[in-house]
Order: C-alpha cells, then structure tokens, then sequence
C-alpha cells in the first residue's frame, strides 16, 4: 500500500511500497493489458471508418493540450475524485455502496433547494448549499443502512434501486413549479430544470490566470481524499473499519459494533457523494442549474475510478485525473464526428484493462497452490527480532511421526497461503482424522 | 464370524484398510451385516467410521481387503455401482434443497422428463408402506427437523436398497422423533428383510434399537458381538478404552510430556474434590439454552470453573461443546441463562463485553474469528487492546510495533517482521498470536476451544505448556476437545456434554474408560 510513512525511514516507505510477491507480475501485466485495450480501442476506431492517429490527436487536444482544455479535464476531476473516495470507504468497511449516481443527485437537490430557498448573503450561501448536500446525501445512503440494519435488506441492492428512487424525486421537483421548476419569464414554456443558484452560492476560479481555471472544487477533493486516506491508515477509526471490512466476525469478537461502523461507512460514502453533486452545480460544469440529467454518469464513472484504484484514496487521485481527461477528450472526440459511444468503450476497455490482471494472477497463484499435494514445507525463517529456536519451533524438525501410526493425524503443517490453499489443508486433515 | 448364524451375510467386509499417509483410517476392518437385522457401529470421532462407510459407498478406495455381496466379491469403486449394488446412505448432515418441496427433493437426481404426479405418488406410497407420513407438496424449509429426516428416508428408500446405512440419525431429533424412527426400521428389517447399519456413538441408542453391534476404536475393530449379549458398560469401555496405553503412548509420540504438572499453590488437588466449594468460580455458565429451529443445541448447561484449574469440556461432536466455544466468543446469544465473570453477568449482546469482562478465548475456527489474515502480525496482536496504541484516536505505529516485538519474541511466534501478514504465517504460529493476544490482555479466564486441531507435534506442545502456564498463575482454563488424550492431559476435571447438557463432572484421575464412555454416550450414572 502505498500510504505515506510519516514515521519512516527512506527503507520503510520502500518495504511498504515493494508490492510483495507477485505485485511485479500484477504490474506487468496491467502494462501488457492497458497495451492491448489501447490496441483494440485503435482497431475499433479504424473498423467503424474513423482514423485512430486523428481520434488520438482530437482527445488529446480536448483535454490536455490547452490550458483551456486542462481546465475543462480538472473540473470533472473533482466530483469523480469525490465519489471515488467515498466508494473506497463504504469498499473497506465490507458495506458496498453502488448507488453514487442516485446520492450525487440527492446532493445536488439539497443543495439547489438551500441555494434557491435561503436568501443568505456572501459565500456564506456556497457553505450551505455544500453543507445541506453532504447532509442530504448521507442521509440517503444511510436509509440504505437502516433498512439492512431492520430488515435485513441487502446494501448492494438498496443502494442501487434508491437511484432509480433520487432520479424519480429530481425529475418531480424540477416539474413542479411550487417546488424547484424554473420561475416563468414571459410567455415561454417552462423546461424541467430549477432556477440558476445565485452567484454567491458558486464556486469561483482560484486566481486569475488567462485560459486556466483551477475550481475550487479540485482542491476540496484533493484535500478530502488525502484526509480520509490519512484517516483509514492512521486511526484508531480507521483500524476498525479494516477489521470489519475483512472479517466481521472477529472484529465483533473484537468488540467492534459491525453495523453501526458500517452505516456510518455507507453514510460517509453518501455524503461525500453528495457533495460531489454539490460541485456539479455550483462550478461551472454544467448550468448551474438541478436538471435530471445533470449527474453526468459522475457517480457510475466514481465507482470505475475507485476499482481501478484499488479503493487506495491516493491512487485514485491519479485515476480520477485519467478519467476526467477521457471525459472532456471524449466530448471534444464526439464534436469531431467520432461516435461519442466509443469513448465509453475504451473507457470500459481501460478499466478492464487495470482490473483484470490481479484478479487474474491471484487465481492462477491460487490454483497453482491447490494443484500442489499438501507437503510439509518449511515456514517463513525467523529474524533477529525474534528469540532463538524453542523446542515448538516448527523450523526445527521435531518428533518424527511419520513412522508411528499417529491417532491425532498431525502432519507438519504448511503455512497458509491462501483461502484455496487452506481449503485444501483442511481436507487433507480431515482426511486423515476421519 | 459367529456359529449361530444361518444366514448367509447380505454384506461381508474382510480385512479392509484404509491408510491416509501415517494414518490409518480403517486397520483390518472385518464386518459382516445380515439382512433382517440392524447393525450398530459404534465409535467415537476419528474411530474409522466415517472411512468405512466412505469405502462402502465408493467415495473412497480401500487399500486392502476383500468386500463381498452375498457370495459375491464386489469392487465398489464409484457411488454408482455401490447404488446399483443396493446400498443406500442418510447422510448425517440432510442435503436437501429447502425451497423446493418434498417431491421435487426426492426426484433429484432422476434423469427424464418429470412426472409430478407419479412422484408425489410414489411418495404416498412410500410413506404409507413404512409410516412415515409427509405431504408431497410441503416445502422443505417448513419442515421440522423429524419431518426433513423422513424425506431423506423416503429418498433413500424408494430406491428400493437392501442394505441402508444411517449415520447418526438422531443427531437432530427429539426424543420422540428418534424413537419413532427407530419403530420404522424395525419395520423395514424385520418385513421386508432388508440390513441397515446404524452409525451412532449413543450408547442407549445402539442397546435400544440394534440387533448386532461392532465397536471400532482407532480403525480397528474392538468388539463384535450380539447387542443382547453385551452391556452398555462393556461397550463403553470398548469404545473409549485406553486408559493403559494413554499416557506412555503419547509420550512415545512426543505428543505430551509424560509428568502431570504440580498443582499451584492454594489450588487443591482437583481429584476428589469435584464441586470445589470453597472457591468462587471466575467462569460460570449458568443454566444456559441455545435453541436453533426450535430445538435445544443448549440445554440447560451449567458449568463452573475456578481459577487455577484446567477443566476439560469433553464430548463427542456435535453435543454442543462448538457452540459453546462460539457462545463464549461472543458470536451467540443464549435464549436464556447467563454467564458470569467473577460471579457478575455479562451481557453478552453487547460486542466484546466477555473480553471487557476478562475473558479470553482461542476460537475454534481461528480464521472464522481469531484472526484477520489480510492484516499483520502486529495489528492482529493489538486488535483488541487498541486503546492501549492510540492518542486522541491516531494509532502510534511505533507502539503497535514495540508491543508486537514483545509478544513476538514471548510467545515464540516466528515470523520475518510484525507487517508481516498473518496469512503467510503457518497454523501454528497463527495459533501463537492468537494466544499471545488473549493471554497478554490478563485475563480471568481463558477458553481454549479445540486448540491445537491441525497444528504441528511442536505448536501442541506449545499449546499445552502455555495453557498449563496460564492456570499456574491462577487463570481459570475452560478446555473444549474431542480428543480424550488432550483432556486427560491437560485438565483437572472433565465435565462431558452430551446433546447439550453435561452429563457428568469427573475428576481426571476418576476418569476411566468405562465412566468417560458412559458419559460420552449420553447415560449419566
């Protein structure tokens, strides 16, 4: 893991970054595999009569080459960086969020409702409108707790129908005029969309620089990632959200009160998504007004960047940046007359790309291990720190069994390498003591 | 082979054995089922039962020995042939689907187009044929556990065997189920001249219901004989009896050390002395009930432990004594009764209380709650003292890791570094830190449930000098085994559970074969 060794010497930091046995494999892999999903993304252009070199050329000019464009890139960088950090704390608390999309939604409606409904003078207004999102979204998601806690409702499940419920509840406020529909101007027809938030309630450029634009949204997610990655690795907090994650029952045995941690996980997740809604419509990604389509897939899209990142809230730092600049490449793609729906391809190529190799090489290592016969092997040699070999040393060969016909079935045991591996361990015991 | 007998053997097994590497399963098994008559197998865990049966129904393939079908020598090499051969099994465990209905469970299996109709009346019929009542259309999961096992029977017997085998059938039944079933195979063996080998390790059971009885100790057969010959005592020394080999063989084994350890200071000899009046208990199990589908897993189980001796909850399995070990990790909630520290209750709905109240525990199934694998040594050994490595919240890794050393270098658990992950630790140094957690945090009382399964000779070792340790500095030892040479090793007393309830508290050095059988097989006194 890759988590910042305030403590550490340079050797420390290098010992927890070595990705341990395997971890080259995974990487090289990830490299030979993100090659051949570039490669099929270039044929796939090239089969349906567009030119690759030009397709590369236009998303690299709509998102990268420009200060311009880098503004446009960065300004999807920040709700996706959001969501994706909440993702990976519902993800290491076992209670798996996937409803971001709906909770962006329920972010954005708070927020417009507090921006168009409170007359709050000066930024004081912006504070709200993020404060009533984050509010309304954890809210949200921690309905989805509830109904596991009471009933017992599965949280995958939950999380993702109460989308299709947010998207229902935007598109009735948008369409009723009491409640967030546009004010009537004249004697146009009303389109289902609220009222722009006021000035106050944006969120502004930081600094004046001719093309570039640095939202103040990017630096809230930034900061809000490293926080709560800071957080998961260094607090007592954090700790317990590990141990539920990987093994609720021996955190309960632990003392640790399972569903409350995960509720308020599964909260966090929402609440962070719903501020992710928040940046949607007080920067100027869209038109600062609520509109049903206004989440923009962020929250779908969140959820890609924190699997690619391996729910590591730094690397989704760098994850969400590549996926900002496909978004805004992609669009500037879609302008040049390449099907839009191709940039969604390789988006989904790419994630494949980056997922698949260490799911792939620990199923191999797995079955290599299952395949091996149970033989005693010697385990992991003792350092310095510890005392010299004591007579239940398992290094040092001890009573011979095997020639004694032996009631209990002990063999020398091997060391567990794995679920697979333990599997196959225990049947081989139980074999020998049925 | 016995004289009397005029019929010829439905089935005859002859010096069949079975090895798994050092261990023999089965060793020179001779067993010879007639029809008309029950057979009762008889043994405890690890007996050879199970292998036997296994080798029977094709699973598993003898390495010597001869098995002969009437006056045919038969080569059961799948479970095919064993079921064209007329052998049928009800497992121990029921495999039946709980949302389909009770004619879709029996027809599994059955290939070509289904007939609902024929099905559900052939299982009227088999119903009626032996009294085993059941509606065709009833759902699996609406089925009592007497109701579920009547299907198995009815699969097992539409299928027309003529030897069926049972393995400890009434592991899940009433009283009343039990001797309903027995009343059926009567009817079976007695109209229809069929054999049905009874696998049981309750001594009452196997008196009451069968015909002949064998005896398998250690994959060898210990006693044969008519049942109304023998006496429950007998059987019971048979099955468990190895008194005189125990301790000398162990210790040939490098299992054990061969002298007993001295009592402590202020602690009376436990012999002699079962109920220890004059001192509190510091672990108390008071009249606690578990019911799972309404039956008692549970029953009314009272226990007490004093500090400084070693009790050995002994009994085969599945009588309760995992579910005890489960109650005490705080992982179950008894229906009623209580369990108290130092004489106060402890509310165990609330996570951890047992460990606030100084209860420490090496679960059975250490990965299932002992332990996080994906986490290190060094968070695994703090997992529960965290208050101990944190200020203000933030965990100090520096802490984490001097505790860690500590613990690493005292409790012999080797491994590269503290960040090392447990789950490239072996069993036995997994088993260490588990110790090493719940020993360091003081408690009052420590519950070792099966701790050395599937350890090494030298992590038993270990196993056994620490928890002898923690009892001479005056913690209380609860011991949860299936193995009589641990008990017998390790404890002062031995209380036996059977079906949930103990059954009798023995002081060890009281503890022969003939009474700990007794025991084991459910008849107290």
């Amino acid at each position: 893991m890759a988590t910042l060794g305030i403590d550490g010497t340079g050797q420390r930091l290098l010992r927890r970054l070595n990705p341990g046995p395997g971890g080259w494999q995974v990487g090289l892999a990830t490299v030979a595999t993100v090659g051949v999903a570039l490669g099929l993304s270039a044929l796939l252009i090239a089969v349906t009569g567009g030119s690759p070199t030009a397709s590369t050329k236009a998303l690299y000019q709509g998102s990268m080459a420009t200060p311009a464009a880098w503004s446009t890139s960065l300004l999807y960088v920040a709700p996706l960086l959001l969501v994706a950090v909440g993702a990976c704390v519902s993800a290491r608390s076992g209670f798996f969020n996937i409803g971001q999309e709906g909770q962006v939604l329920i972010g954005a409606l708070a927020g417009a409702w507090v921006g168009l409904r409170l007359a709050v003078p000066g930024p004081l207004l912006l504070v709200l409108v993020l404060l009533a999102s984050v509010v309304g979204a954890g809210v949200w998601a921690g309905l989805s707790a509830l109904m596991y806690r009471f009933r017992g409702v599965n949280v995958v499940v939950s999380t993702m129908l109460m989308t299709f419920l947010a998207q229902q509840l935007i598109s009735f406020a948008v369409n009723t005029p009491w409640l967030l529909q546009e004010s009537r101007l004249g004697r146009g027809t009303l389109s289902p969309q609220s009222n722009p938030v006021p000035e106050n309630a944006r969120l502004a450029s930081l600094g004046e620089y001719p093309n570039l634009q640095l939202n103040g949204g990017l630096v809230l997610a930034v900061v809000v990632a490293v926080v709560l990655a800071l957080v998961m690795a260094r607090t007592r907090w954090g700790f317990r959200l590990k141990m539920v994650g990987l093994n609720p029952a021996a955190a309960r045995h632990a003392g640790v009160r399972v569903g409350a941690l995960g509720g308020i996980a599964l909260a966090i997740s929402g609440a962070l998504a719903g501020l992710a809604g928040a940046l949607l419509l007080t920067s100027p990604v869209g038109t600062n007004r609520l509109q049903p389509g206004m989440s923009l897939n962020i929250g779908w899209d969140g959820l890609l960047v924190a699997l690619v990142a391996r729910n590591n809230p730094l690397l989704a730092i760098p994850v969400a940046v590549l996926f900002g600049v496909l978004r805004a490449g992609g669009s500037f793609l879609a302008a040049t007359g390449v099907p839009s729906f191709l940039v969604d391809v390789v988006k989904a190529l790419l994630v494949l790309a980056f997922v698949a190799p260490p799911v792939v090489i620990g199923m191999l290592r797995r079955r290599r291990l299952a395949d091996q016969p149970a033989t005693p092997t010697t385990p992991t040699t003792p350092t310095a720190a510890v005392a010299s070999p004591e007579p239940g040393d398992p290094s040092v060969p001890a009573t011979p069994t095997a020639s004694v016909p032996n009631p209990r079935g002990t063999a020398p045991e091997p060391p567990d390498p794995g679920d697979a591996g333990t599997a196959g361990t225990k049947d081989a015991m139980e074999g020998r003591l049925a | 082979m016995d004289v009397d007998d005029q019929l010829t053997p439905a089935l005859t097994l002859r010096g069949v054995s079975k090895r798994y590497g050092p261990v023999v399963a089965c060793d020179a098994v001779d067993l010879a089922v007639r029809p008309g008559e029950i057979h009762g197998l008889l043994g405890e865990n690890g007996a050879g039962k199970s292998t036997l049966m296994k080798i029977l129904l094709g699973l598993v393939h003898r390495d010597a020995g001869t098995i002969t079908r009437g006056t045919e020598p038969v080569e059961i090499d799948s479970p095919q042939v064993a079921a064209d051969l007329g052998l049928g099994m009800v497992h121990q465990h029921f495999s039946l689907i709980e949302p389909l209905t009770v004619w879709e469970n029996v027809i599994l299996g059955d290939t070509g187009r289904i007939d609902r109709a024929a099905a559900c009346a052939q299982v009227e019929e088999v119903s009626r044929r032996y009294g085993l009542p059941i509606d065709p259309h009833a759902r699996i999961d609406r089925l009592s556990a007497g109701e579920r096992q009547r299907v198995e029977l009815i699969k097992c017997l539409r299928r027309d065997p003529s030897i069926l085998i049972l393995d400890e059938p009434t592991s899940v039944l009433t009283q009343a189920e039990s001797a309903e079933l027995f009343t059926v195979l009567r009817r079976v063996v007695q109209a229809e001249r069929r054999a049905v080998i009874l696998i049981s390790h309750k001594l009452a059971e196997i008196m009451a219901a069968t015909d002949r009885v064998t005896v398998l100790r250690r994959g060898a057969v210990a006693f044969h004989g008519a049942t109304k010959d023998t006496t429950a005592q007998q059987l019971a020394r048979q099955m468990v009896g190895r008194e005189v080999s125990l301790q000398s063989e162990s210790a040939a084994l490098g299992l054990l050390p061969v002298e007993r350890p001295e009592p402590v200071e202020g602690v009376a000899p436990a012999a002699g002395n079962a109920a220890t009046p004059e001192r509190p208990a510091a672990l108390r199990l008071r009249e606690v009930t578990l019911l799972v589908g309404g039956l008692p897993v549970l029953d009314k189980l009272s226990l007490d432990v004093a500090p400084g001796e070693i009790v050995g909850l002994y009994g085969v399995e599945g009588n309760g004594q995992a579910t005890v070990g489960e109650l005490l990790s705080g992982l179950l909630v008894p229906d009623s009764g209580t369990v108290e520290l130092d004489g106060r209750p402890v509310d165990l709905v609330r996570p951890g209380a047992l460990h606030t109240a100084g209860l420490g525990i090496v679960p059975e199934d250490r990965h299932h709650s002992g332990v996080v694998l994906d986490m290190s040594v060094a968070e695994n050994l703090v997992m529960k003292s965290l208050a101990g490595v944190t200020a203000r919240g933030v965990l100090s890794r520096r802490k984490m890791h001097r505790i860690a050393q500590r613990q690493m270098a005292e409790f012999n658990i080797v491994a590269p570094s503290p960040d090392t992950p447990l789950r490239s630790l072996s069993g036995g140094n997994q088993q260490r830190v588990v110790l090493a957690r719940e020993l360091s945090a003081g408690p009052k009382a420590l519950v070792a449930a099966q701790p050395t399964h599937g350890l090494d000779v030298g992590a038993i070792e270990d196993m056994y000098v620490r928890l002898r340790q923690a009892a001479a500095e005056g913690v209380a030892v609860l011991l949860i085994s299936t193995e009589l040479e641990e008990v017998m090793a390790l404890a002062n007393r031995i209380a036996v559970i059977s079906s949930g309830r103990i059954v009798g508290v023995l002081p060890t050095a009281e503890a022969t074969a003939e009474r700990l059988g007794m025991l084991v097989g459910g008849v107290s006194h």
